[in-house]
């Protein structure tokens, strides 16, 4: 465990250091951050000035849905998405085998190769949404509503992480999934709007096959003291039944990998 | 042909060092620090010329090929190639230059050669009778009949190095920069390559400047060299002039029916490396003949080589010299 | 001029042999591109609700399937391959040849043209059977639909073509290309009708070249503006087409003189 946290501390120090190396993205990086979240919100804000309350959000509350979708796409394309990227590269390139080499838990060098930390300030600018939304609401969260809507976060992260996991385990077998990634952020994107909007086929879809409403819906709802026991549940065994079964696919890629011999 | 005179490049390069701290304090201030990749260097090259462009890693060879090829822009001084401006990317200039590269590539990665072939005819405006007459020779001559229809990315090193070749003689050039051509290919594609850049300097009259880090390449294709270190340019003439004005010395090599102990090595010169039944002797090169003589005379000598020294030996020396002068 | 034609046309031939090469990106995109749908269902759940400024759900659903046709035809990527081929070196390859690296880019994104038609085919189709009357009856309309279509591409490719050459000058500049895309988003009809805004802030959307990169298109496909206001969009359009690649090749010839990978 302390080596685990030994080889995170060194990697995030390695990310830090090269994000520093270009300060102008630094910067620039960020103040982009805030413009795209600020221009997620155009659609919605149009539609509200039109309409009291949608699918049974009002603004505010759908506000609460866009906040949580910030801050966990900033985990998402901050600590996920580099690395995946990274990892597509080396198996096309072939260095992948030296991190095969190292004596430590492939999955855990490969998840923590890249960061990239500007991607935090959606994390900022997500909290401002959020207590702006709050705000208009007049409305305070207990402690453990907070402590709730937090839990499922974490657990969205790892459902993400599990997605991922999964993708770059592909690469191993099909070596072109660089553009997976691309189409799952996509899907992602439909993960800022509250999951009652979506009917039908859809509905079912973002519920049980990439379970978008777990991600971004059940968090807000738990913030705003809404969500049902039973839900979350199920939000918190879905995480962990995703996170196992990557880790199982994962270990069947990497056999795969090596006794093909890369 | 080519001529070059005070060429010089600057760099602006930032200065950081190591640790988070430093990596802070330069998000504020930079440290901003002048590099003289190529300072003050002056050559020309004729027609049909073959020169080897020696120097160690750093020592400003790409950047001068850059300069060269109308790539990069010179701090200043003046170059002319082929009586054009090389910075002013002139059509005439570019269709009648190639500059090959050992680590980066014009072939389409994810399509085979002939398609590169055929984006060349078509940037280069090739009539398609001559293009075909020429690429049916470089095929012939670069043995790439088959490996062009495979996709790129699927050819060997050695085989996408041949077809590069091919891809950058279509417009048949009359100067060639090449930059380290050979790097990591194997000794029979090593040979290809070699023999095939001297053929086409023979038969075409073109100009060749070849960067290598391979000796042999250098032995093989080039009776000229110019050698530069640290952007300053150190030797320029005839391979045998730089081993005569380096190391006059010859070497030889005695290797002896018996053995032989060391005090009957004195006299015929320098030993540098002995062995019961062998010995290595420098001479100057004017008392070769007495030496060896003597030697035949009083040593029980079973084989004899007398050669000059490795040309890398001699470049080390050379480097070495410079380093001491600048120093 | 009858050179440039037949060497273009073979720059096309290559230009097209890759694009096939590269067939499973462009399906990936193409199946990535799925924003219009999602808003598409965003705003359909609100038009059932009510109809929200005159577009019920019908309408709806007739001004996403048109948007995601457009764009997915007038898409253009340029700036990212700019971008890294000057960042590892590769432009020297283009550098050395006798040709404009713009006249290449040009050729590698249209030959991209026939492929997207046959991988749009179902969005055809389906449009056809789902939106079906909504499409403009007017002839002069779908004489112009392709120009304006191209036009839509053309202001993105030379928008990208002046961003990436500004790489040569500053490495960071494809953070701009980031800028240049959320206000695409936002101000071009993608996310949203653009009726749907205050008309204060249409008029000033107006000026933008964003409107004119999906809105145009689609609301002249939709006859949703008459055959004049296609002929004016379109003037407009040339007008920001000239401007950006004016700037584009300026900038680019600058960058010329800057441009410098390091190495030994």
């Amino acid at each position: 465990m302390s080596r685990t946290l030994a080889i995170l501390g060194v990697q995030l120090r390695r990310s830090v250091l090269v994000a520093l190396q270009y300060r102008v993205d630094f910067v620039l990086n960020a103040v982009m951050a805030v413009f795209w979240t600020a221009s997620s919100i155009v659609p919605l804000f149009v539609l509200y000035s039109n309409r009291k309350s949608v699918a049974g959000w009002t603004w505010p509350e759908a506000l609460v849905v866009v906040a949580c979708f910030t801050m966990l796409k900033g985990c998402l394309s901050g600590a996920i998405q580099p690395s995946l990227q990274a990892v597509v590269e080396q198996v096309r390139k072939g260095t992948l085998d030296f991190l095969l080499l190292k004596p430590a838990d492939a999955q855990l060098l490969v998840s923590t190769s890249r960061f990239e930390l500007w991607r935090t300030s959606d994390v900022v600018s997500g909290a401002l949404v959020l207590v702006y939304a709050l705000v208009q609401l007049g409305y305070t969260p207990s402690v453990g509503a907070v402590a709730l809507m937090a839990l499922l976060l974490v657990s969205a992260v790892a459902i993400l992480y599990a997605i991922f996991i999964v993708v770059i385990s592909l690469a191993f077998r099909f070596v072109k999934v660089d553009n997976l990634s691309y189409l799952f952020m996509s899907i992602y994107d439909a993960a800022r709007w509250p999951a009652s909007v979506f009917r039908g086929v859809f509905s079912f879809v973002f519920t049980f096959v990439i379970p978008l409403a777990l991600m971004t819906t059940y968090p807000a709802l738990a913030l705003l003291g809404r969500l049902a026991v039973t839900d979350v549940l199920i939000a918190l065994a879905t995480a962990a039944a995703f996170f196992l079964a990557a880790r199982v696919v994962w270990l069947r890629s990497i056999r795969h990998y090596t006794s093909a011999g890369g | 042909m080519i001529s070059v005179s005070h060429l010089t490049k600057h760099y602006q390069v930032h200065k950081r060092q190591p640790g988070i701290a430093q990596a802070l304090r330069s998000l504020w201030k930079r440290q901003y620090e002048s590099v003289r990749a190529v300072d003050d260097i002056s050559f020309s090259i004729a027609p049909g010329e073959r020169v080897g462009f020696l120097g160690p890693n750093g020592a400003g060879k790409t950047t001068t090929l850059k300069m060269l090829s109308g790539l990069l822009h010179p701090t200043s001084g003046e170059v002319s190639v082929l009586g054009h401006v090389p910075a002013l990317r002139s059509r005439e200039f570019l269709s009648s230059i190639m500059l090959v590269t050992g680590q980066k590539q014009q072939l389409i990665w994810d399509l085979p050669p002939a398609e590169t072939f055929e984006l060349n005819r078509a940037i280069y405006g090739l009539d398609r009778a001559v293009f075909k007459r020429t690429l049916d020779e470089l095929v012939l001559a670069l043995r790439i009949d088959d490996v062009m229809f495979k996709p790129t990315r699927q050819l060997s090193l050695g085989e996408r190095m041949t077809c590069e070749l091919a891809a950058a003689l279509l417009h048949r050039p009359r100067v060639l920069f090449l930059d380290e051509p050979t790097i990591g290919l194997d000794v029979t594609m090593q040979g290809v390559v070699r023999g095939f850049i001297k053929r086409y300097n023979e038969e075409t009259g073109a100009s060749v400047l070849l960067t290598s880090h391979d000796m042999d390449d250098v032995a093989a294709l080039c009776p000229r060299i110019i050698v530069i270190d640290h952007g300053r340019l150190i030797f320029d003439g005839t391979l045998s002039g730089l081993v005569e004005q380096q190391r006059p010395e010859k070497r030889v090599t005695l290797r002896f029916g018996e053995d032989v102990v060391a005090a009957r090595l004195q006299g015929l010169g320098r030993v540098v490396d002995q062995a019961a039944r062998s010995a290595v002797i420098q001479v100057p090169a004017g008392e070769l003949r007495g030496v060896v003589q003597k030697a035949f005379a009083e040593l029980p000598i079973v084989d004899l080589l007398a050669e000059n020294a490795p040309l890398e030996e001699v470049l080390a020396e050379l480097f070495a010299k410079s380093r001491e002068a600048r120093a | 001029m009858k050179r440039f034609g037949s060497m273009f046309a073979g720059l096309l031939r290559v230009a097209f042999a890759e694009a096939v090469a590269y067939r499973g990106e462009f399906i990936v995109w193409f199946l990535a591109t799925n924003m219009p749908l999602v808003m598409w269902l965003l705003w359909s759940t609100v038009a059932e609700e009510a109809p929200i400024g005159g577009f019920g759900p019908a309408e709806i659903a007739a001004y996403f399937i048109v948007t995601l046709i457009v764009r997915l035809l007038s898409g253009a990527w340029v700036v990212w391959q700019m971008t890294e081929e000057i960042r590892s070196g590769t432009m020297g390859q283009r550098l050395l040849r006798p040709l404009h690296p713009f006249v290449n880019y040009c050729a590698e994104n249209l030959a991209a043209f026939p492929l997207r038609l046959v991988v749009l085919t179902p969005v055809f189709i389906f449009a056809a059977a789902y939106v079906g009357g909504g499409f403009t009856s007017s002839w002069a309309q779908w004489a112009l639909a392709p120009l304006v279509i191209l036009g839509a591409w053309a202001i993105g490719f030379t928008a990208q073509l002046l961003i990436g050459a500004l790489a040569m000058h500053w490495q960071s500049a494809v953070s701009l290309m980031d800028f240049w895309l959320g206000l695409y988003f936002v101000f071009s009809g993608y996310l949203m009708p653009l009726a749907l805004f205050p008309a204060g802030l249409r008029e000033a959307i107006a000026w933008l070249p964003f409107p004119y990169m999906i809105s145009l298109p689609v609301q002249t496909l939709l006859g949703q503006i008459d055959t004049a206001a296609t002929l004016r969009g379109l003037l407009v359009q040339s007008a920001y087409i000239g401007g950006f690649l004016l700037s584009a090749l300026l900038v680019f010839r600058a960058g010329l003189r800057r441009y410098q990978v390091f190495g030994g």
